[in-house]
């Protein structure tokens, strides 16, 4: 699996990941101003079947697949200590 | 490189559910979204150097998955979307009543938008980001995702024939019914 993976597309991942990096305080502060006449908020037909929308999402099983995957990388990293 | 820690992969696996209703959002294709979800994962998995913990990791994990999405669409030369002939939402749409929108109307609609107008509506309306963070999520200015929500709201209303905010009576909207959808 990881062989499919590009060095150009790793770089180019690896570039913006840094940039998200940097601050998230900025988000609290705009989550507040969105609480007071938010286009999208519960008063909103649209916004409320977008969460219900997305929270159906949410709440779906997730496959064991998933962990399954995590177990491997974990088995395959050549950093792991072995014990 | 380090190992990558217990309380990172923690974090992964949490993380899970919230990448995949993004992923289905984009793709639109629960096959397609898991297969993106398992990408996201094991470049998060190769990259965790590059995360600072206290950080948020949603929102690193959401701007490796957007990525391998759009390279995925440039490769595939965009039949990603709807390859499956999934899309039967291009008919009329039932309208609104007194409010209750039915929620596979609801789907159908967010389907018919733009890629860049439902992720901006997403992240912003579902998934809780700030327009800050969504903007770095999608690598782009605070006001373009203002004004992707906004068009993708105003669409949305559109289709689903809301007239606006807060009016959800029947008045107006009865009268495209019988008009529009008489067979």
């Amino acid at each position: 699996m990881r062989c499919v993976l590009g060095a150009a597309r790793v770089l180019e991942i690896k570039g913006e990941m840094k940039d998200m990096t940097k601050d998230t305080s900025a988000g609290a502060a705009g989550r507040r101003r969105a609480v007071s006449g938010d286009p999208l908020g519960p008063n909103s037909e649209i916004g409320r079947k977008l969460k219900q929308y997305y929270d159906e999402l949410v709440s779906d099983q997730v496959p064991d697949r998933f962990a399954q995957l995590l177990s491997q990388l974990e088995q395959a990293d050549p950093a792991r200590k072995k014990d | 490189m380090a190992a990558v820690s217990q309380s990172f992969k923690t974090d992964l696996l949490g993380s899970i559910p919230s990448l995949r209703a993004f992923a289905v959002s984009l793709t639109q294709n629960a096959d397609k979204a898991d297969d993106l979800v398992q990408e996201t994962l094991v470049k998060a998995w190769d990259k965790h150097e590059s995360f600072q913990p206290g950080t948020n990791l949603k929102a690193w994990l959401f701007t490796i998955l957007r990525n391998e999405f759009y390279s995925q669409m440039r490769k595939r030369g965009r039949e990603v979307q709807d390859s499956d002939g999934i899309m039967t939402a291009r008919l009329a749409v039932h309208p609104a009543q007194h409010g209750q929108l039915d929620l596979k109307d609801f789907r159908g609609a967010l389907e018919q938008l733009p890629e860049d107008q439902r992720e901006a509506i997403i992240l912003i309306g579902a998934s809780g980001f700030s327009y800050e963070e969504a903007a770095e999520i999608c690598g782009c200015a605070v006001g373009t995702i203002k004004s992707r929500v906004s068009r993708a709201r105003a669409r949305l209303q559109e289709i689903l024939k809301i007239s606006g905010e807060d009016e959800y009576g029947p008045d107006a909207i009865s009268a495209q019914v019988t008009g529009s959808n008489a067979a």
